[in-house]
């Protein structure tokens, strides 16, 4: 496994809960990391992950075979691309469905490919719910807790158990928001910044943020990489 | 080594998926890597041939030589298990010659394991091949199974009316192949391989094929259902009941 063959799913049952902004940091963090990723956008409506990243991320859909077939078979695939899904709330149960029914964790791992899926902490009972039943039904993928501080103070404190150690997502100050919230938008890409007339001292301040939030991602890999090295040394593969 | 065992998959409807019962039958033993054989009595074409033509053999069970080759050769035969797929309309009359050949008394005296996979349609006929066909059958394993595969529905058969057929047969068990996704069903007839083979990503010859994921996924996920039924009908231990099964591959 490496950094590159990886598929990131960010999930939650809840919306407006920021699995898009997650979903795009995560993308031009792979894009910064190892020049290469792929995005796959499983919601409806505006200020989508495609919107926002529309060179690096397209439309997803999986309510036939064939939406299915194009997006689990691209994850699967060998080609050395990081992949992240951002998986709206609408489609949270169907696609846990088809991939627990089709295999997608086992499957990923014949390839040499770690599937983390990231989970938006709210709360409320249907969300620890979830939460629960995604570390039963996918005990070989790495459920990593996810708190998104523009959610408030940590409420669902206590609620989810203390195993997984938590990514923080944090908080962007009002005043930086409006800038990264009109698509498309790459924290990736300078010229984008710099076409939208971003001030230069607000593109420090969101560079300041955007590596608090890199910080929290290689914690992240480094302890998918970890798992799967466990995983390795267990089934001796 | 056991006494042979003998299963004729039938219907004397048309349609409603022997074959594919048949294929689902013969990757089951394999699996539990029980030697198998199957005839095909699709003459003078088979389809069960086309995905397993190693072990299958097109016959016309309406003939006598065909029958000596099936029935005269299960005791000095390798496999222990022979599967007959019989073409739509001759089940009855299948049945008819097996007890003229004195078959059936023969599995009655326990030298023979004999079971029966009633395919059943979704009409009301149907039902009454069940007690046309419960006369031949007497004391053999008796399997009804309900094919869900092509999207069948049962919805036409009253429940009082299938229970009153059902409890009149003795010992039968009941099984349901639940439906595959048109799809997966669609690009294994393609592939022209058994299921398992298509779970595995390969063609007939071993070399590796490129199935989507999904499809192979589907395809695995239902024949794991499938074979859950035969193992609740312990289907193993019937044709095998000294035998240790522990060594056993899943779907997939």
């Amino acid at each position: 496994m490496s950094l590159r063959s990886s598929v990131t799913i960010v999930a939650s049952p809840r919306p407006r809960v920021g699995k898009t902004l997650l979903a795009r940091m995560l993308v031009d963090f792979h894009l910064q990391e190892t020049g290469t990723a792929q995005g796959f956008d499983l919601n409806a409506g505006d200020g989508t992950l495609a919107q926002f990243l529309p060179e690096h991320a397209a439309a997803a859909g999986i309510a036939d075979v064939n939406g299915q077939m194009a997006l689990f078979d691209r994850l699967i695939a060998d080609d050395g691309v990081a992949k992240v899904v951002d998986l709206g709330h609408e489609s949270f149960a169907s696609f846990f469905d088809v991939a627990g029914q089709i295999g997608l964790v086992e499957e990923a791992s014949k390839h040499g490919i770690a599937i983390a899926i990231m989970f938006m902490l709210t709360p409320d009972a249907s969300s620890v719910e979830a939460f629960d039943r995604l570390g039963k039904r996918f005990a070989n993928a790495m459920l990593v807790p996810v708190h998104n501080e523009i959610l408030g103070p940590a409420q669902h404190r206590g609620k989810y158990g203390s195993g997984a150690l938590t990514v923080r997502l944090p908080l962007l100050a009002p005043g930086l928001r409006k800038y990264i919230a009109r698509p498309p938008f790459s924290f990736a890409d300078r010229s984008l910044a710099a076409h939208k007339d971003v001030p230069a001292d607000i593109q420090f301040e969101l560079k300041h943020w955007q590596r608090r939030v890199y910080i929290e991602f290689r914690e992240m890999v480094l302890r998918v990489l970890l798992a799967d090295l466990r995983l390795s040394m267990r089934t001796g593969s | 080594m056991a006494r042979p065992a003998v299963i004729l998959v039938g219907a004397d409807k048309g349609g409603v998926g022997k074959t594919t019962v048949a294929r689902t039958l013969l990757d089951y033993f394999s699996a539990h890597q029980m030697p198998t054989r199957a005839f095909d009595t699709e003459s003078p074409r088979g389809t069960l041939k086309r995905f397993h033509p190693d072990v299958t053999e097109v016959v016309d069970v309406t003939s006598i030589p065909d029958q000596m080759k099936i029935f005269d050769t299960l005791s000095s035969s390798d496999a222990w298990v022979t599967v007959i797929d019989v073409r739509a309309g001759l089940l009855s009359s299948t049945l008819q010659a097996l007890s003229d050949i004195g078959f059936l008394e023969s599995a009655k005296k326990g030298q023979i394991t004999f079971a029966v996979f009633h395919i059943l349609g979704p009409s009301i006929a149907s039902l009454d091949e069940i007690e046309q066909t419960a006369r031949f059958v007497g004391d053999a394993n008796y399997f009804l199974v309900k094919n869900f595969i092509n999207n069948t529905t049962f919805f036409d058969w009253d429940p009082d009316t299938y229970n009153s057929y059902f409890k009149r047969i003795k010992n039968a068990i009941e099984i349901t192949i639940p439906k595959l996704n048109e799809m997966a069903c669609e690009q294994v007839e393609v592939a022209g391989t058994p299921f398992v083979t298509f779970v595995a990503n390969k063609f007939s010859n071993g070399e590796p094929a490129n199935n989507s994921f999904v499809l192979r996924g589907y395809v695995r996920h239902w024949l794991g259902n499938v074979w859950g039924e035969y193992d609740r009908s312990k289907l193993i231990d019937m044709i095998m009941p000294k035998i240790e099964t522990g060594n056993v591959r899943h779907a997939g």
